[in-house]
């Protein structure tokens, strides 16, 4: 738990330093403006990071999410355009489409025992494939158009400059934050990801945890997709394309591990801040366009390095630890201990 | 045990689903917020911001092509450059918008806080960034589209020709083929990308006018040679006789030669491309491509820039926020063939 502390104190502390490097630097960053908009832009990766880290805890992996946003979104578009349903209706229908999707993709990985990577690299192809069908047509191509209905672009809108999609962002952390940490299912997420065979034979149906926590991932691509699809006005079928890999990126920086059983929501949420900080601070400067994509990249190595760094020199620690505590046990500790 | 378990899993997807409901109804109350879009609340301000002199004041505009790397937006950031090279007090800043409508509000949400001068886009989408395109408008900064019209009224469009463009390779294939019969292939751009639409449009409607000649099939070669190659090969394979090749863009157009060429059957038929990039001239000169519709991009890019300075130095005289329609500036076309691509000297290649 203490070191656990430690971690993500050091990770505040790179993310307020970034802040201060930014905010020192440009005369731009620290504006209210600014930094309402930084924590839009972070909202929707947030949201999707969310029901990410749940996969990513039990050692999944969810390629399918940039997809799934683009295709909710279109239907919900689709949906604004041609029909007249009213905007609670086509927003109920967008998080079904999203639970559905996310336990399509938690049933092949779970049941059909498909690789996850396989698994929702294929789902992403059909929900990628769906959003062109479902795509607003005229004259036999497709038109993306403005969506008009006042009732639904409020989601992108403000109170006071805070965004609707940032408060989504911080109650759907809240919650995920406490589902993972305080509820029965978050231990079991835990179980399944650190040791799949105990958790198995400790008589958890990680089956169900699995298709769960797609189904959480799919549920938190709609809401995203709501709030993107508000933001833009519009949903294009080239939504989301690579957003995949961002929400992956702000999971992993956050301090998951792809090998699972570690990590949280709040970790995600600092991952998640840290990314849009830097791309939002790197636009402040006269960089070349193709270095400001270099140093993003080059940060997400360094702080994925630090942390394998640390979680090494951690377990190295509790090891060691450990075998002096069993020496002591064994009443011969002080003298084989000082000669190890 | 289990069926406790169960039951817990299904609580958390009824507690998400709450959060989604609570969220609507707390988004409903606020409707009554008039201030929510910042698009329309910032619109009256725009009187406040006043004009500066192009000469003289610190001036920075910011370029937003769809992707950075792309050749054509190369050549418009070139252009763009070249114009502004004169300028000491006028910083220039390319972004890289990844080919995302995303990426590219944001970045244009960015330049808005960070106060610049001008912004010339590539939209990604029309209608994706009508809204932040409305905003900086309405922010008093004037945006200069390329090529892609956007869903608002802005200060001005410059547009390389596509139905246009489309048009003259039909006319330009008809002339070749005559009164024979003819089947043609099409090699598409991807499915919604409007300039694609645009230009694919153009072609059938001039095709249609000749009754001899019938468009066999149609596929999409995402904008890329490689895709265009592969396209191509299938269209050999599949169908005995091509008389012409249309393909949205040089890249595939290379591509769809390169197939040809290795199945032996580039003398059977004509290939043609549209933009005119550099790679497309020299396969003219080699005779590897019949011909493209070249449009010079440093002209276009240049155009864009002093149609940015003219609205900075106009600012408080001419509001292109209260534009009611876009102003387009097209450049002129030119169709390239073996005769003429000589016409095209080096330093208007790209």
């Amino acid at each position: 738990m203490r070191q656990e502390t430690i971690r993500r104190l050091f990770s505040l502390a790179l993310l307020f330093t970034l802040i201060i490097i930014f905010g020192t630097t440009s005369k731009y960053f620290l504006t209210p403006n600014n930094i309402f908009t930084l924590l839009r832009e972070a909202a929707v990766t947030g949201i999707l990071a969310v029901g990410v880290t749940f996969v990513i805890i039990t050692a999944g992996i969810d390629l399918s999410t940039g997809a799934l946003v683009a295709l909710i979104a279109m239907i919900c578009a689709r949906l604004l355009y041609s029909t007249t349903l009213s905007v609670p209706v086509i927003l109920l229908i967008g998080a079904i489409i999203g639970i559905l999707a996310g336990s399509l993709n938690g049933f092949l990985v779970a049941k059909l025992k498909l690789p996850d990577f396989i698994a929702t690299l294929s789902t992403q192809g059909i929900f990628r494939g769906l959003t062109l069908v479902f795509a607003i047509r005229e004259h036999g191509v497709i038109s993306n158009k403005v969506i008009q209905n006042p009732a639904f672009i409020i989601l992108g809108g403000h109170i006071n400059g805070l965004y609707l999609a940032t408060i989504a962002f911080i109650i759907i952390a809240v919650i995920g934050q406490f589902i993972l940490r305080e509820t029965r299912f978050g231990i079991y997420t835990y179980a399944v990801g650190a040791n799949l065979k105990s958790a198995n034979l400790s008589g958890i149906n990680s089956d169900r945890v699995k298709i769960m926590v797609y189904t959480i991932s799919g549920l938190c691509c709609a809401i995203g997709a709501f709030f993107l699809a508000a933001k833009m006005q519009s949903a294009t079928p080239e939504m989301g394309i690579g957003l995949e890999f961002d929400v992956i990126a702000a999971v992993v920086v956050g301090g998951c591990s792809f090998s699972g059983g570690r990590g949280d929501v709040f970790g995600s949420v600092i991952g998640t801040l840290f990314m849009a900080v830097l791309t939002n601070g790197l636009y402040k400067y006269n960089f070349p366009a193709a270095y400001q994509i270099i140093i993003k990249g080059l940060v997400i190595v360094v702080m994925v390095i630090f942390d394998s760094m640390y979680q090494k020199f951690m377990e190295a620690r509790t090891t060691k630890a450990k075998k002096l505590e069993d020496m002591y046990a064994q009443g011969n500790g002080p003298e084989t201990g000082v000669a190890q | 045990m289990k069926k406790r378990f169960s039951k817990k899993c299904i609580t958390i997807v009824g507690i998400l689903t709450l959060v989604v409901s609570l969220l609507l109804t707390g988004c409903s109350v606020s409707t009554s917020n008039p201030s929510n879009t910042p698009a329309a609340s910032s619109d009256n301000s725009t009187s406040t911001v006043a004009a500066k002199n192009p000469y003289q004041d610190a001036i920075k505009i910011g370029f937003v092509p769809n992707v950075i790397g792309d050749s054509v937006a190369a050549a418009w950031g070139e252009g763009i450059k070249r114009e502004l090279k004169y300028y000491t007090n006028i910083t220039l800043q390319a972004f890289d918008g990844k080919a995302s409508a995303e990426t590219q509000s944001q970045i244009m949400k960015d330049l808005i806080n960070q106060k610049y001068d001008c912004i010339i886009l590539q939209a990604n989408d029309s209608a994706a960034l009508a809204g932040t395109v409305k905003e900086a408008e309405a922010a008093g900064i004037p945006v200069i589209t390329l090529n892609l019209d956007v869903d608002t009224p802005h200060a001005a469009l410059v547009a390389m020709v596509d139905y246009e463009a489309g048009n003259l390779v039909a006319e330009q294939i008809a002339k070749s083929i005559g009164d024979k019969d003819g089947n043609i292939v099409i090699i598409q751009a991807p499915p919604g990308a409007s300039r694609g639409i645009n230009v694919e449009k153009g072609f059938r409607d001039g095709i249609a006018k000749h009754p001899n000649l019938k468009i066999l099939d149609a596929q999409n070669g995402e904008w890329l040679t490689e895709k265009g190659n592969e396209v191509m090969r299938d269209f050999l394979t599949k169908y005995p006789k091509i008389d012409a090749v249309f393909a949205i863009n040089d890249a595939m157009a290379e591509g769809a030669s390169q197939a040809a060429e290795a199945a032996g059957r580039l003398k059977d038929m004509v290939i043609w491309g549209a933009d005119g990039e550099k790679k497309a001239l020299e396969y003219i000169e080699q005779g590897k491509l019949t011909g493209t519709i070249y449009t010079n991009c440093y002209d276009q890019g240049a155009t864009a820039a002093r149609m940015g300075l003219y609205f900075i130095g106009a600012l408080g005289q001419i509001d292109s926020s209260r534009f009611t329609k876009t102003p387009i500036i097209k450049m002129a076309p030119i169709v390239v063939t073996k005769e003429t691509v000589g016409s095209i000297s080096a330093d208007m290649r790209w």
